[in-house]
């Protein structure tokens, strides 16, 4: 590879020496942006650039930067990355299993299950963001994708943001339900973490962690997550309806409880 | 002696539990696991969470591998096997279904560091520790997940080992304050009341989740499907005769929020086993000022507890003055810092 490097640019990936493209294939461009307790001016500019240097970034420059008031200043800066990722030493723990559309998934409900299937969900803790759990159970969905509460044999119960796990977990007892749903979105300082291993808990100490299925998702929330967590899937972005009610109706035949 | 050794003799399931993530867990497993190999004991190895992969998924940061020796028996996922960086014999695909596969209970071929998963609900673990006893080993070892506490519920481990530290707070009363409350929550006198007992095991069969047991040892089963949020409800139901309120769930706030303190006097509450309170140590010790008072029908055997004096904030306490005071706190626990020499050295 070195043998042609000031030639043509490479067209060729490798994929042991994975790295960003920017305008042409391995030229390491990375664009990335951050905020600075500083005030904006040529001094923060320079402090900016260092700290890319240091995160190992070749010639960084800064090409934005703005001051945010109060002392602090935001940039974003180009720069070059020296390292390479072996893609093809990747391993990556996903949810098993295929994924059915709406359409199929009220099918399979209709032919396996026979009976309505219940999923409550909420964001929990001191979350209050909805988007999350909307855009898995709201009748509209999200992105083209209709959310749970379209699904003909799926009673979809979204109680909202800051919920107490205490509440979702007396609701979903209440309701018989078959699965729980929780999203979380705000993940500082790792707050969805101890929120997370407490509902699990709570459903230990309530004794229906073996009859309700644990689903939690988010932007930060990956399968192998989940495992460490206690739950039984994660699902993080790119996850619609439709990944949810597959993994909930396929593991409710697969632990024989329809 | 060495602590294991000590502890075959008295328990054939062990869980290490963690007061908070990096505790020091791992650490202390791997200890156990060392030391059970020099004293000739064979093992087996589960998991809560997930042990042994080198980057933490919550943190990214590092954590300890785990080392297993050969013949150890151990819990691993079906995509977590082609993870294991030495040979895994395959004993049994058991049908215990978790995010990453089914796990397998393998025997290890040739030492080496291999990545550790059980089941989700500790009722399945449970099982799956009676499965892997059935192989022959000296006892079972359950490591712990972050600060996931219901693994230490009697029914599951014979007894626990309590991995605290630094990570939980910069103030060492803190760490102590927090540690003694499980600890003594852990060690909650059990009900002697043999005929409450009894009255409560001849309805337990049936299945409820909230009770009363008058001064007559008459059961009175409450209609709900939950003691959560169940408060204003038992303060009702409470009466002068009420002896006992056992509660088959969860012990939180909103239980017995709504319940008048006077009523505390005259009540205890009775609950299946220390893991069961979710009470934090201040609120609690409010509680027992007011005359709160609790049983279990089963308490948890603390066998020792671990003490980590780094937290990865970055801070840390003087290694001596931790255990120190944890061991002064801990009337008859024995205490270890691992790192410090493991457990050797256990009279």
């Amino acid at each position: 590879m070195m043998s042609h490097q000031n030639t043509t640019a490479t067209s060729q990936v490798d994929i042991t020496r994975v790295k960003p493209y920017g305008d042409t294939l391995n030229d390491g461009m990375v664009q990335m942006s951050f905020t600075l307790p500083v005030p904006a001016g040529e001094e923060a500019a320079e402090a900016a650039r260092i700290l890319a240097k240091k995160m190992g970034l070749d010639e960084p420059s800064v090409v934005y930067q703005r001051d945010l008031g109060i002392g602090y200043s935001y940039f974003i800066v180009y720069g070059k990355c020296q390292h390479t990722v072996d893609y093809s030493s990747i391993k990556v723990t996903k949810v098993e299993g295929d994924v059915m559309d709406r359409l199929e998934c009220e099918k399979f409900i209709e032919e396996n299950i026979k009976r309505t299937v219940t999923m409550v969900g909420a964001s929990t803790g001191t979350d209050a963001h909805t988007v999350g759990i909307d855009a898995i159970m709201n009748m509209k969905g999200f992105n083209g994708h209709f959310g749970l509460e379209r699904y003909q044999g799926i009673n979809a119960i979204n109680m909202g943001s800051q919920v107490p796990n205490e509440e979702l977990i007396a609701r979903a007892i209440e309701e018989k339900a078959d699965a729980i749903l929780v999203s979380q979105t705000v993940t500082q300082k790792d707050v969805h973490i101890a929120n997370l291993t407490n509902m699990v808990e709570l459903c230990e100490a309530e004794g229906v962690r073996d009859k309700i299925l644990l689903l939690c998702g988010g932007p930060r929330i990956s399968h192998e997550l989940a495992q460490e967590l206690g739950f039984d899937a994660g699902f993080g972005t790119d996850s619609y309806a439709e990944n949810v009610a597959s993994y909930v109706l396929t593991e409710l035949v697969e632990r024989k409880r329809v | 002696m060495g602590l294991i050794k000590q502890l075959k003799t008295k328990y054939r399931t062990l869980a290490i539990v963690g007061m908070a993530k990096n505790a020091g867990k791992t650490t202390a497993l791997n200890s156990l696991l060392e030391e059970a190999f020099d004293e000739g004991l064979t093992l087996a190895v589960t998991s809560t969470g997930r042990d042994g992969e080198s980057t933490d998924v919550v943190s990214g940061g590092d954590k300890p591998k785990v080392y297993l020796f050969t013949d150890t028996i151990v819990s691993v996922p079906e995509k977590l096997y082609d993870l294991a960086e030495t040979g895994l014999e395959i004993l049994q695909r058991t049908e215990y279904r978790t995010a990453v596969g089914n796990v397998l209970i393998c025997r290890v071929a040739d030492s080496g560091y291999v990545q550790i998963a059980g089941p989700g609900s500790v009722r399945e673990h449970q099982k799956l520790c009676e499965d892997m006893l059935d192989y022959g080993v000296d006892m079972v070892l359950i490591d712990g997940a972050i600060d996931r506490k219901s693994i230490a519920a009697p029914e599951t481990s014979d007894a626990i080992i309590l991995a605290t530290g630094a990570v939980i707070s910069r103030s060492l009363k803190v760490v102590v304050e927090e540690t003694v409350h499980i600890v003594s929550l852990y060690q909650s006198p059990t009900l002697e009341d043999e005929e409450a007992i009894a009255a409560l095991a001849k309805e337990r069969r049936e299945g409820f989740c909230l009770a009363l047991i008058d001064d007559e040892n008459q059961l009175d089963v409450m209609p709900v499907r939950t003691s959560l949020g169940a408060g204003a409800l038992l303060d009702e139901a409470i009466g002068e005769h009420t002896k006992y309120v056992y509660i088959d769930g969860a012990l939180t706030e909103s239980v017995i929020a709504g319940i008048h303190p006077k009523k505390f006097q005259t009540t205890t509450f009775v609950l299946p086993d220390p893991t069961r309170i979710f009470i934090g140590a201040t609120k609690w010790q409010q509680l027992l000022k007011k005359g709160f008072r609790i049983r279990v029908l089963r308490n948890i055997k603390v066998a020792a507890v671990t003490v980590n004096p780094f937290s990865p904030s970055g801070y840390a306490f003087d290694p001596a003055g931790l255990k120190q005071s944890i061991e002064e706190a801990l009337d008859g626990i024995p205490v270890f810092d691992v790192r410090m020499g493991g457990f050797e050295s256990y009279e």
